[in-house]
């Protein structure tokens, strides 16, 4: 619980005071104060919302120009991965998960009466749905290595992140059948709706995985991200 | 049928749509195994055949349609099975939650339902539906557009409710009060979860019912489906036990499930059916069944109210939002809303505050109005079914607002008055309510669906007739059996000590049957008289909800007690009922003047929320939370400016807005509500706003600042746009941006101001216009 508190505080930008026990007693009256509104906020939010998951499993082909190929269960291709974040998240996988998580539209509609009741309570229940759907992704992840126990998992990762395009998006809903199967739709600029939704990629492998990504370098929020700022970094927190 | 067209040449990426123009024989083919397997009813291919969806392929729906319709007759031919024209969703979300307006939906299906209808359907068919708004804008293109009966079915969850919430019941009453011939549900899952579906669907309206789900449960592995034919036609006579009539397969079922369906169902009978029958309105995620005393809030009405009447002139629908926010928190059930007020068009107003209500909260509408047109355009975008309050007993109201209620399945409630006024006797009174009761049952309005108001009047001016509402009341409710609607506030106009009388009266009324009182929520005597009727006439049961309401109350009494916070403390803790009577106190006291008060203690409480946010001492939702309780202040300094004669507050004015294409908007949000509690008026232009319409509002409103968001790398283009139209102006205001992929190269490279967050964009708002 107390895990989840700090990424809600963490999302909300105090992340940092929240890590530190030397800050002033002002900072620590906020710190605390927020972490009770996070609890109340979460354990409510848990009540109302279930999150959608879909996931599927389909086997790469490796290209000899390092791209990946996702093929579908008749070896037809499905979509193609570019770049290097997926040539290396992949080098030694056989078959890759697609997967999706949502809060869906439920959540949504309680953020806008959430906004026209109380800004302040608005941005907590913001940074909740960030965690909630994040915690949707690490079940998917527990389910695959609960049903698949002799393979090995890399790290997920998703479009936008490192050079794996936005673009790679349209493919996976459809793939997923997200629209019919989840309710996600895609707008012209790539966004998914509703908004508490997440899709990503995790190679399946025989070998051990280390944890390759999660670095700044990776990530396209380097330039703004405020826990960089602060000399941190997310997957340390 | 999908599954059938990739087997006949559909490939990855094609629409099933464009076989109809290019594998036409093979189409018919499919559609032939169909019937031969004994369908009586197949759809065209057309479930995409709108032209959003079309769009790639360069099509439109009257190239596809009219193909598919002849295709499928072609597979009839010789048989007595109907063709019906197949319509699906289109893709995209609509408003509130995508950007898709409710009439460019209509027009896309309108579209559709000509074509079809041109081409000879014998029917229409909308389905998979998961979005009631949407199923509502297909139902009433194809009634308005063509004479096609018209069977509607949309999709649910485990949960019992659809993707964005719907429930069964809010589906069943809302599409049988707009004419749909027949309602149920498709795709959902496999056809042992649909049988409770169809079971509650059966409480809930009178309609034949729809039964198509899929072929089992998908495989999350390789998506292929659970059930054999055999397996699927055995389990759908459950659904033929629960009420349905009208059978079918989706996802996973092909021709050999329909024959065995077909086979198992030869010797079965309909099921016997019985509807409750339950005065219901309902938005879709909410439903409120009026078997108790139901609460109608009635504080979203500018009679009487400065500041509603300010907000509706400015077109400030956040506050009006808020009113139904806090009617809701209060313990409303429904919402009465009223916009009518002379310097505002209702035909235009009254709709856009109906779409902004339901983005916000999930309570069912009651329509106020008297003006028939404004009515319509509301119960045409309402979603869910609505109560609109009234109709009259004179013949002109009930020949113009009865049919309108009629064609959008409303409730509606019937006033006791007529053409000669207000009846002084309690007799006349139900003369008139069971004049109203003919007519609406004549055209087709059932006694559930309407509630009669026996009108209160002020007791200070005409004593005796307090008595006569209520002995009026007594016989619409007990021997009419019709609920009942009052307002009550009016009773205690012009004498001391309102709320007391109020109450009195209230209860009076709810001992005389009085069902669906028009009240002000926030008004705690009344609600706490409700929560004990409740409990007194058995309503409450084991007076479970009594004890909850007064359990909790208690330590919040406690807490309030004896504490009494400076000014500057209730801002800087973000307490807003606090900040709000320490204002008042100065003020009262003479201790401060408006003006003095913003300079002396607002603004130096709010510098120091921003000081202590910049150095880690708060964070984002303690700076909301002050900034909320300032503006609380800055309500009561205004109210008390107009009195004095003071010049109110206003220093300056900008335009925000989320650039096209970006959705999401809660930053942009944060960064006004920060705005407005320094004192700024901000324009919110709202999300995904397209160049041009801020350039209009800038040159409109000769704004001198321009904030932009931007959310995603994809929408970067669209805020560079819109940089570049404004920077053409004659004379370009100044601009900063923000959003989570903006940057400060980013923003100095455009020539433009950057703001990190909200704290951020109140200095650049600060230096740029004071």
């Amino acid at each position: 619980m107390k895990e989840r508190i700090n990424e809600v505080l963490r999302y909300l930008g105090a992340g940092k005071a929240a890590g530190t026990s030397a800050e002033s007693s002002d900072a620590q009256a906020a710190v605390s104060a927020l972490r009770q509104s996070a609890q109340q906020t979460l354990s409510q939010l848990e009540t109302q919302i279930i999150p959608k998951q879909l996931y599927r499993i389909f086997p790469l082909q490796h290209e000899a120009d390092g791209t990946i190929v996702l093929l579908d269960a008749a070896h037809q291709p499905v979509f193609t991965l570019t770049g290097q974040l997926a040539a290396s998240l992949l080098r030694d996988c056989h078959q890759a998960v697609l997967l999706l998580a949502t809060l869906g539209a439920p959540f949504d509609a309680l953020l806008r009466t959430q906004q026209a009741r109380d800004m302040a309570q608005a941005a907590i229940l913001d940074a909740c749905g960030n965690v909630l759907v994040e915690e949707a992704c690490d079940r998917i992840e527990q389910d695959i290595r609960k049903q698949l126990p002799g393979l090995y998992l890399t790290d997920r990762f998703s479009p936008g992140y490192g050079d794996l395009p936005l673009s790679l998006q349209p493919a996976i809903l459809q793939a997923l059948d997200a629209t019919r199967q989840a309710g996600v739709h895609l707008s012209a600029s790539l966004l998914m709706n509703p908004s508490k939704t997440v899709t990503a990629i995790v190679g399946l492998s025989h070998l051990p995985q280390g944890a390759k990504i999660r670095g700044c370098a990776y990530c396209n929020l380097r330039n703004t991200c405020t826990i960089r700022k602060d000399g941190k970094r997310c997957d340390s927190l | 049928m999908g599954t059938l067209l990739q087997q006949n040449g559909l490939k990855p990426g094609m629409q099933p749509e464009e076989m109809n123009l290019t594998a036409g024989e093979a189409v018919t083919a499919i559609h032939r195994t169909y019937v031969e397997a004994g369908s009586r009813i197949i759809y065209t291919n057309t479930f995409g055949a709108n032209a959003h969806k079309l769009a790639p392929t360069g099509l439109s729906p009257e190239d596809v349609i009219p193909a598919a319709v002849k295709l499928a007759k072609a597979a009839t031919q010789g048989t007595d099975a109907l063709v019906a024209l197949d319509i699906g969703p289109l893709g995209e979300l609509l408003e509130p939650m995508g950007t898709l307006t409710f009439e460019e939906a209509y027009a896309l299906f309108a579209q559709m339902a000509k074509a079809g209808a041109a081409a000879g359907a014998d029917l229409a068919v909308i389905e998979t539906m998961t979005d009631l708004y949407e199923a509502k804008a297909a139902l009433l293109a194809v009634k308005e557009n063509t004479n096609l009966p018209v069977l509607v079915t949309m999709s649910f969850e485990a949960t019992g409710r659809t993707f964005t919430g719907c429930t069964l019941a809010a589906m069943a009453h809302t599409l049988e009060g707009l004419g749909a011939d027949a309602i149920g549900i498709n795709c959902s899952l496999g056809p042992v979860q649909a049988a409770p579906f169809i079971r509650e669907l059966a409480k809930h309206t009178t309609l034949p019912i729809i039964a198509k789900p899929n072929a089992g449960l998908p495989n999350p592995v390789d998506g292929s489906y659970d059930l054999t034919p055999a397996q699927y036609a055995q389990a759908m006579l459950d659904c033929v036990e629960a009420g349905a009539t009208l059978l079918g397969g989706c996802c996973g079922t092909s021709p050999d499930y329909l024959r065995a369906l077909r086979d198992a169902l030869a010797s079965r009978q309909p099921a016997a059916r019985a509807a409750e029958k339950n005065s219901f309105v309902c938005s879709p995620t909410r439903t409120v069944i009026v078997d108790g005393v139901r609460v109608i809030g009635e504080r979203i009405n500018p009679t009487g109210k400065k500041r509603l009447k300010q907000a509706l002139l400015e077109e400030d629908l956040d506050y009006v939002a808020s009113l139904a926010v806090e009617q809701m928190d209060a313990g409303a059930d429904i919402l009465d809303v009223n916009v009518g007020m002379p310097g505002v068009d209702e035909v235009t107003l009254l709709p856009k505050v109906v779409k902004k209500l339901q983005s916000v909260v999930p309570l069912p509408l009651q329509l106020d109005t008297t003006n028939p047109a404004a009515l319509e355009a509301a119960l045409r975008v309402y979603n869910g079914k609505a109560a609109v309050n009234s109709v009259n007993g004179s013949e002109e109201s009930l020949q113009t607002v009865l049919p309108i209620v009629k064609k959008y399945g409303a409730s509606v409630v019937g006033l006791c008055m007529d053409e000669k006024g207000l009846p002084a006797t309690a007799e006349e009174r139900i003369a008139i309510a069971r004049r109203i009761q003919a007519s609406a049952n004549a055209i087709g309005i059932p006694d559930e669906d309407l509630w009669i108001d026996c009108l209160a009047l002020t007791v200070s001016a005409q004593q005796e007739q307090a008595a006569e509402t209520l002995k009026a009341l007594r016989t619409i409710r007990y021997d009419m059996g019709l609920n009942t609607v009052l307002g009550v506030s009016n009773i205690s106009f012009g004498l001391p000590n309102r709320p007391l009388i109020t109450q009195t009266f209230m209860v009076q009324a709810l001992h005389c049957g009085l069902t669906l009182p028009i009240i002000n929520p926030n008004q705690k005597e009344l609600m706490d008289a409700i929560a004990a009727h409740r409990v007194l006439c058995c309503e409450d049961k084991q007076c479970a909800a009594y004890v909850a309401r007064f359990a909790q109350e208690m330590p919040a009494t406690a807490q309030n007690a004896g504490t009494s916070l400076s000014l500057e403390e209730s801002i800087y803790r973000g307490l807003k009922k606090e900040a709000s009577e320490a204002a008042n106190k100065l003020l009262a006291e003479g201790a401060e003047t408006g003006m003095s008060l913003v300079e002396s203690r607002l603004i130096p409480s709010l510098d120091k929320v921003g000081t202590d946010y910049e150095s880690g001492r708060l964070f984002l939702p303690q700076l909301l939370g002050a900034a909320q309780a300032a503006q609380a202040v800055f309500e009561v300094i205004r109210a008390a400016m107009s009195e004095g004669g003071e010049t109110p507050v206003e220093k300056g004015k900008l335009v925000i807005a989320t650039v096209k294409g970006d959705i999401h908007d809660i930053g942009k949000n944060i960064v006004k509500t920060v705005l407005e509690n320094y004192g700024y008026k901000v324009i919110d232009l709202g999300r995904d706003v397209p160049p041009e319409v801020i350039v209009e509002a800038v040159t409109r409103e000769g704004i001198r600042l321009v904030g932009l968001s931007a959310l995603m790398t994809t929408t970067l283009p669209a805020m560079e746009e819109t940089i570049h139209q404004l920077n053409a102006l004659d004379n370009p205001p100044a601009i900063m941006v923000g959003g989570a992929v903006v940057t400060p190269d980013y923003a100095e490279k455009l020539g433009v101001r950057y703001a990190a967050d909200a704290r951020q964009a109140a200095e650049v708002t600060k230096a740029i216009l004071g």
